[in-house]
């Protein structure tokens, strides 16, 4: 397939992008008007007329996966193709706590997720779609109402059905979605076999998050070349942010991957440090962040990623170790209990968190902290351990002047308020075992 | 001892030791769970010893039926063997034996397709062996007087008793037992029980603020309740116009 212009000349192509070059997803004050009012703005859905057409474009376009782990999309989209009767889910679980892009998508662009996952489905040649969202039912009715409209208006090929995720931190994890839509447990699995080889009632499935599929609706109207307009050339395209400020704000917002972080993040105030990629993610001291972009390629060298898009900023006269603490606890308790290294490394090191976090902690502790942390990642079905123990080293690096402190009991901010948001916590269900 | 009675011998020892093979067996299908180990040994060494020592039941079994059989003493019959009922002498209790061999039978081929056919069918299958060994044991008690006197009475007892408590062991633990949904919460309540030092900053919020949190969530969310100017979906339009480049 050739590079098609943004001019758009190629069949296939919606005539013209509109308006400015962001924000392409979320447009402001939202799209009034259904249906009718998101086709006349951003032009029909341009079905390919057949499985695999799609694929060439979204591989030039460069688009990776926007859940968190980047995986090249098109890839995702061959494997899946290759397969038997494959399955279509769109990802809107969205369990990690401070993320709110999917939710905010669901609400006020449900047409261009919708279409996504539509052209999604056609492109791997699936017949059955689901649309998975974070239980709660705030994007239920908005769902139910857009896709009452594309079935009168016949706009839908594959009927789409909408489930609600299970809750829990680990809920939008591939497998445990997967297991969940399969009547399970809702737990991470061992892979392989991987959800696109066998997923949903066994068959290849095509699990991606719901700003994904937007993308995709997006490419597929104006072509690759017009997603590489914004982005950098390894990095392509934009990303919607979730962006905590000091000062308590909180935003979604879009924004062209290499994007400073200092333009998203008020980071001239008094600020100690940057929470990058969600509790899953590091700390960065406030200097190190302003330095650094919203891309991999910026992100990786300090230890970071983009993730999901999540960006914390944690103000000064705060206590870092005590918000990390009670994360690291809110982590150790999402754990599903089914690994040894999570099941046995997590709460360790969420109680030694702890002990740290409070006046005169061992002196071991520290050393304790360090050494479990490097018996527990890497392993597990789930990279729940990983990313919990890179959550809590950042931490010990970023507030080691904080460690130091409560090392000589003193706090920098003792008694103050929980900044971070952790969900209250939840007795777990019964009849659990099978 | 002349070859009849050596045929005799033969069938009743057999016997007996194919019943404390499988006693063996059963104690260690009881016991070693997902969780539960034997002190000293790894998971895999104990899977092998009950399967090796279940094929040495069912060698143990096969001289036990063909010396059975072929011992002039009583006439049982070969087609006695499979079908209950079918042998002129103590049909009940012979034919406990039959079922009981039927049984086996059905656990080993099983066992040998397992991959074939399936973990799900396999483990189905292998519950039959918690009616193997009653069957079994009663089989031996009402076929002959032997075992119901003396050191073998003893040795049956003994038998009955530790799987009776390798059960209610297993049961009690079953019951016990934490889900998995659970576990970490219990894990997590006793390390920080046992850290030394109280933990003053407890990473507990209080209530009130708690509920301000998941009130800032839902305004990023675009809720209903989103308080105006805070709500953020058009907060921010241009921020990476200019940059993205």
């Amino acid at each position: 397939m050739t590079v098609t212009s943004p001019a758009g000349a190629t069949p296939g192509l919606a005539a013209r992008p509109p308006g400015p070059a962001l924000p392409r997803l979320l447009p402001p004050g939202g799209r009034p008007g259904g249906l009718a009012g998101h086709l006349a703005a951003l032009g029909p859905l341009p079905y390919r007329g057949g499985p695999g057409r799609l694929i060439a474009d979204v591989a030039e376009s460069g688009l990776t996966g926007r859940g968190g782990a980047a995986f090249p999309v098109a890839r995702k989209l061959a494997a899946v193709a290759a397969g038997r009767r494959p399955v279509v889910v769109g990802n809107g679980a969205e369990s990690e706590p401070l993320s709110g892009k999917d939710a905010a998508l669901l609400r006020a662009a449900p047409h261009l997720v919708l279409d996504g996952l539509q052209l999604a489905a056609e492109a791997v040649g699936a017949r059955r779609a689901i649309l998975a969202v974070h239980p709660g039912g705030y994007a239920g009715g908005t769902l139910t109402g857009a896709l009452a409209q594309r079935q009168a208006a016949g706009l839908d090929r594959v009927p789409v059905e909408l489930a609600e995720a299970t809750d829990g931190f680990l809920a939008g994890q591939e497998t445990a979605l997967v297991s969940a839509l399969n009547g399970g447990l809702g737990r991470p699995a061992f892979t392989p076999p991987r959800v696109s080889d066998r997923g949903v009632g066994g068959h290849p499935t095509l699990v991606q998050n719901v700003e994904t599929l937007c993308h995709l609706a997006l490419i597929a109207r104006y072509g690759a070349a017009w997603f590489r307009s914004v982005g950098t050339g390894t990095e392509p395209g934009s990303m919607l942010a979730t962006v905590w400020q000091a000062d308590g704000r909180a935003a979604v917002t879009e924004a062209a991957l290499g994007t400073p972080l200092g333009q998203l993040l008020d980071l001239r105030g008094p600020v100690q440090a940057v929470l990058v990629g969600g509790y899953h993610g590091t700390w960065l001291p406030a200097g190190q962040a302003a330095g650094l972009a919203l891309s991999n390629a910026s992100l990786h060298p300090a230890g970071a990623a983009a993730g999901a898009g999540v960006l914390a900023a944690l103000p000064a006269g705060r206590c870092g170790l005590a918000e990390t603490a009670r994360v690291a606890r809110y982590l150790a308790l999402a754990s599903s209990g089914q690994c040894g290294p999570c099941l046995n490394g997590l709460p360790r090191i969420a109680a030694g968190l702890a002990e740290l976090a409070g006046t005169r902690p061992r002196p071991t502790v520290i050393h304790d902290l360090e050494r479990w942390s490097g018996l527990t990642s890497g392993r597990g079905a789930c990279h729940h351990p990983d990313g919990t123990v890179r959550f809590v080293r950042s931490a010990l690096v970023t507030f080691a002047a904080e460690t130091a402190a409560h090392a000589a009991g003193r706090c920098s901010a003792p008694g103050a308020a929980p900044f971070l948001l952790v969900p209250a916590e939840q007795t777990p269900a019964p009849g659990g075992r099978r | 001892m002349s070859a009849d009675t050596a045929l005799w011998y033969a069938s009743r020892a057999t016997g007996v030791v194919c019943l404390l093979l499988m006693t063996v067996v059963v104690l260690l299908g009881v016991l070693v769970t997902r969780q539960g180990r034997l002190p000293g040994l790894p998971r895999f060494a104990v899977t092998g010893l009950h399967r090796n020592l279940s094929l040495l039941a069912v060698l143990f079994l096969v001289v036990h039926v063909v010396t059975a059989i072929l011992d002039p003493f009583v006439t049982i019959g070969w087609v006695a063997t499979v079908v209950p009922l079918a042998s002129p002498y103590r049909p009940v209790w012979i034919g406990l034996g039959a079922v009981a061999l039927d049984l086996m039978a059905a656990l080993v081929l099983t066992s040998l397709a397992r991959a074939r056919i399936g973990r799900r069918a396999w483990r189905a299958v292998h519950w039959l062996a918690y009616a193997l060994w009653p069957l079994s044991l009663a089989h031996s008690l009402g076929s002959s007087g032997d075992l119901r006197s003396g050191p073998l009475l003893w040795l049956s007892a003994a038998c009955a008793a530790a799987v009776a408590a390798a059960l209610s062991v297993r049961l009690l633990a079953a019951a016990q037992a934490v889900p998995p949904a659970g576990r970490a919460a219990a894990e997590l309540a006793r390390h920080e029980a046992a850290a030394r030092r109280p933990v003053t900053l407890a990473p507990r919020g209080p209530v009130a603020r708690q509920e301000d949190l998941l009130a800032r969530r839902q305004s990023v969310l675009g809720g209903e309740e989103a308080s105006p100017g805070r709500h953020a979906l058009a907060a921010s339009t241009g921020v990476a116009r200019e940059a993205g480049r």
